[in-house]
């Protein structure tokens, strides 16, 4: 990540205009209002330029390069960020950026530079960036009138944001460079953030009774991890926990998935990603609330040894669980997880993450990330701070009737219903509820919600707040959640 | 069907006696009457078969004495908490327990007389059977119910409460007919010429065939229509119930009714298609509830429209890529001709804001199988404009058993039907497509007040339930009745 150089206007303003053309200044725009400076507000005018939130107008020759950045109504943090963003990407291959937010409060300029950043990612270490034209600008100034008051609010920004960005680094990863063993490392890597970190592999997780993540995991050279991260916090209160699931790729198994677009499948690992994410930004910005993730790692392949539909498998929670299609395979991991977290930790509230089901994309497409849960202030509590950050969810019903698929003829319970069953040949399952029924099994009585991020974690365009590839999604809004929700003294 | 009366509480000589008892109550009334006159037969009976009256245990008593065929007994659960919909599934239970006797009597004296209303309410509606088709059926086969007795101890009060739900019962099971009929027999002519029964209720019914359509300007709707050698129609039905002095603008109602849908060139596969005979429930639905409210002389104005067209693939037909004017002149490039439901809707609905300016509009369509996928068969999809109304309908829904969910609408998810050529694509892909066949809808709203309610999953039913037998459910006709009562009748 570029790091952000705070400076005083006024100086930043002058250095600015020594550098020319090479510097683009972005500036924010209010919807509907126009420019002070004459030769942009005409520039502004024959251009149509609104202020959009999220939209941005390019002026190269305007007072060297010049970009206006829209800022909706100038109110709300995300339509700063969303200006910032797309300000960024106007400012593609030019070597400096300089935002401008004199007028801003402190949380408004932190949130332009927050979208500028998030816009600015870029996953460059396996190819010769020399090439890359289009490459955002190395050094990003903010300006402002008083850094000594933005520096707060940018520290907690930053934070979150760097958590995104670290998501986005792991979800970009291919197959055989973040397999269970490396992605384990590199969480191990978090230590130096003040995280506690615990790696549980191999025999000790077959002892524990992990059978769900053991099975899953079993099929691949390289064998699952459970890892759990604590931030100690200082409330005295039982932690927050996120669960994830982190399935490094996903063939599908034995239920092998067709060979079209199995490369996206590197990204099954993405609400591992994001609850690591999260962790991080929490330990960054030193956060008052205790907190845990336990991540179920493990890469779901075909081999000698994979597990096969009609398994049975004892989980951690002592449950049964009748395999009917090895593709439906994050639940089974998470099963494990949730119920480890919730034995382990009593949390405070458990909130998982995955890449779980097809059925959320065509249930709410790649706009909301579909929300279950047991508890409506927590549902609640996860949909604002999901529209404060730009990561929208949507509630979504489980219920006894999504519970009653899963009654198996000799388990305790089955994974899904089987493919085929129901009307229309099977065609329209409602999966997405059926896999959120079969994770309530697992999340103890505490208050639970799950958010299947299938469909949201990855971007197919660019947007203001990043670019076309991992969107790092559920960090930011984790973090905000934590912020808002868990830090207030009992 | 049997006849339902309502009678003082007294001992039947004969056939069934049916009891309803509350968890941990001592038998009373007409329970301890048969306790007397069968030699604590029922005392004996329930206790060997360890019933405690939890909602919606029974328990049968073969030849107890005192001249009766049976006594079963229904448990209501906890008295104090027993209400309207508790009551229905009561009789529901009821009626299936007594079918083949010739004669039974319900104990309902221990129930206030409206929820004694209810229980008949709940007998009624579970004893729908659509046999018309059936010639062969075995006599031991078929139903022997003949009479069936609410014994109640205001016999007067809840025969007084039941005869409004008898004429909503009445709007369901017009709606079950259509619904199950099948589409050689149920055209769209035919269909139209059905709505006529309405009129001697007060309901003034207005059909218009293709001529008419064509001068107006339906290009969408006949477009749908051209491939079938069957005309289409749009039927409006006035029901004017608002006292003089006390009149506003209607209530609007509007149905999907494609009678049967191929697909058309987009055909579908052939597992399952002959469900698609129940591709016209909204426009049944539409058509049992003005009944229902013309039937209890509803005190609102209500319009009821509906779009009747068959989907056919022919030399004649529409193709995937067609362009079509809609009547409200907007134009629509057809990607999938098995999306057609929207393109009736488009010409019904724009015409129905236009010619009638109503308060809201409310359509019911089996639109989308990405509903089934999102929310399974217990709740239809919810969408609407104004949260108001939103609420209306899913609490009206809630309070008559047949629930709704809200989803989400979204600038970003009307993209998804840009077209090149066009004013609008009539799908919008995979991802949300629930979503983008209401953000179709919402075009040709006007922005008017709007809810749409997408009924794939709710329409038919595999499984019975207390008050609804398998089949056709007739889902909306009691919401929006219950709606209409309790928000517009004031």
């Amino acid at each position: 990540m570029a790091k952000l150089h705070l400076h005083r206007s006024a100086e930043a303003l002058r250095r600015h205009k020594a550098r020319g053309a090479d510097s683009a200044l972005i500036l924010p725009l209010m919807e509907g209002s126009a420019p002070d400076d004459p030769a942009l507000a005409a520039a502004a005018k024959a251009a149509r330029f609104t202020g959009k939130a999220g939209a941005a107008l390019c002026l190269p020759g305007v007072h060297g390069f010049t970009i206006l950045a829209g800022i909706g109504a100038g109110k709300a943090i995300s339509d700063w960020e969303a200006g910032g963003g797309a300000g960024m990407a106007a400012a593609a291959g030019r070597a400096q950026a300089l935002l401008l937010a004199d007028g801003a409060t402190p949380e408004q300029a932190a949130g332009f530079a927050a979208g500028a950043l998030l816009n600015a990612w870029r996953f460059n270490k396996l190819r010769d960036t020399n090439k890359d034209k289009d490459a955002p600008p190395a050094r990003v100034t903010l300006a402002v009138t008083s850094p000594a008051k933005v520096e707060p609010a940018w520290k907690r920004a930053e934070a979150a944001l760097r958590g995104a960005l670290y998501a986005r680094d792991l979800v970009v990863e291919p197959g055989n460079r973040l397999n269970p063993a490396s992605f384990a490392e590199r969480l191990s890597a978090l230590k130096e953030f003040g995280l506690k970190v615990e790696v549980l592999e191999g025999k000790c997780l077959a002892a524990l009774g992990m059978g769900a993540l053991c099975a899953v995991g079993g099929g691949a050279a390289i064998g699952p991890r459970l890892v759990v991260l604590r931030w100690p916090g200082k409330l005295k209160a039982a932690p927050v926990a996120f669960v994830g699931k982190g399935i490094c790729f996903d063939t599908g198994g034995i239920s092998i998935k067709p060979a079209a677009g199995m490369e996206e499948m590197r990204g099954d690992m993405a609400g591992a990603a994001a609850a690591a994410g999260a962790m991080l930004a929490l330990a960054l910005r030193q956060s008052r609330a205790p907190a845990v993730a336990v991540l179920a790692l493990a890469e779901n392949a075909i081999g000698a040894a994979s597990y096969r539909p009609s398994d049975i498998l004892r989980t951690f929670s002592g449950k049964t669980v009748e395999v009917l299609d090895t593709d439906a395979e994050g639940r089974l991991i998470l099963a494990d997880a949730l119920a480890y977290a919730a034995q382990r930790f009593k949390p405070r509230a458990m909130i998982d993450l995955a890449t779980l089901t097809g059925s959320i994309i065509t249930a709410l497409g790649h706009h909301r990330a579909g929300v279950f849960g047991n508890d409506e202030p927590l549902i609640a509590a996860l949909m604002a701070a999901g529209e404060a950050v730009a990561e929208p969810l949507w509630p979504m019903p489980v219920d006894d009737e999504h519970r009653e698929v899963l009654k198996s003829d000799i388990a305790d319970l089955r994974q899904c219903a089987p493919s085929g069953s129901g009307a229309w040949g099977g065609r329209f399952l409602s999966d997405a509820c059926h896999a959120a029924a079969f994770l309530r099994e697992f999340a103890g009585g505490g208050a639970w919600a799950h958010l299947d991020i299938a469909g949201v974690e990855t971007r197919d365009a660019p947007a203001p707040l990043g670019p076309k590839g991992p969107s790092g999604f559920g960090v930011r809004l984790l973090d905000h959640l934590v912020a808002t929700r868990f830090e207030a003294d009992a | 069907m049997p006849d339902i009366t309502f009678v003082k509480p007294a001992l039947p000589r004969s056939g069934a006696l049916v009891l309803l008892l509350a968890e941990g109550a001592a038998l009373a009334g007409l329970a301890k009457a048969a306790e007397e006159a069968t030699g604590g037969a029922v005392s004996r009976g329930l206790e060997a078969a360890k019933f405690k009256g939890t909602k919606g245990q029974t328990c049968t008593l073969w030849a107890p004495g005192a001249g009766l065929a049976k006594i079963v007994a229904i448990g209501l659960g906890k008295a104090d908490a027993l209400d309207a919909q508790g009551a229905e599934n009561a009789g529901g239970t009821a009626l299936v327990a007594v079918q083949q006797e010739r004669d039974a009597v319900i104990a309902a004296d221990g129930l206030a007389p409206t929820l004694a209303a209810s229980c008949a309410m709940g007998l009624r509606l579970r004893s729908y059977r659509f046999d018309r088709y059936r010639t062969t059926e075995k006599e031991e086969d078929k139903p022997k119910l003949e009479r069936i007795a609410i014994a109640s101890a205001e016999a007067t009060k809840a025969k007084a409460a039941f005869a409004p739900m008898q004429a909503v019962a009445d709007g369901v099971f017009l709606t079950r007919d259509l619904v199950s009929e099948p589409p050689n027999v149920l055209t769209p002519a035919e269909m139209a010429e059905r709505c006529k029964a309405l009129e001697k209720l007060g309901v003034e019914v207005d059909i218009i065939g293709p001529r008419e359509m064509k001068r107006l300007g339906f290009g969408a709707l006949l477009g749908v229509a051209q491939g079938s050698a069957q005309e289409p129609r749009m039927v409006t039905m006035k029901w004017m119930g608002a006292p003089k002095g006390k009149k506003q603008k209607p209530l609007a109602f509007i149905g999907k009714g494609v009678t049967f849908d191929t697909g058309g060139i987009s055909i579908k596969p052939a597992g399952g298609m002959e469900d698609m005979k129940w591709d016209m429930a909204g426009a049944g639905t539409v058509i049992g509830l003005m009944a229902a409210l013309a039937g209890r002389k509803a005190k609102a104005d209500v319009i009821g429209m509906v779009g009747l067209v068959e989907n056919m693939p022919s030399a004649n037909a529409q193709r995937p890529g067609d362009v079509v004017k809609s009547y409200s002149g907007q134009t629509v490039e057809v990607i999938n001709t098995d999306a057609e439901g929207r393109l009736v809707l488009a010409d019904v609905m724009w015409y129905c804001q236009e010619k009638y300016d109503p308060r809201f509009m409310v359509d019911l369509a089996t639109l989308t199988g990405a509903i089934i996928i999102a929310l399974g068969h217990e709740r239809a999809g919810l969408f609407s404009n104004d949260d108001n109304l939103a609420t209306q309908v899913k609490e009206a829904g809630s309070a008559v058993g047949e629930k709704a969910w809200r989803m989400p609408l979204g600038d970003a998810y009307d993209k998804q039907l840009k077209s090149d050529i066009a004013d609008m694509k009539n799908v919008g892909g995979r991802p949300g497509g629930s979503i983008t066949a209401a953000q179709f809808i919402q075009r040709f709203v006007n922005g008017k007040p709007w809810a749409h309610l997408d009924i794939a999953g709710t329409a038919w039913s595999s499984k019975d339930a207390p008050t609804v037998p398998k089949g056709a459910t007739a889902y909306g006709v009691r919401m929006l009745d219950r709606m209409v009562a309790d928000h517009y009748e004031g």
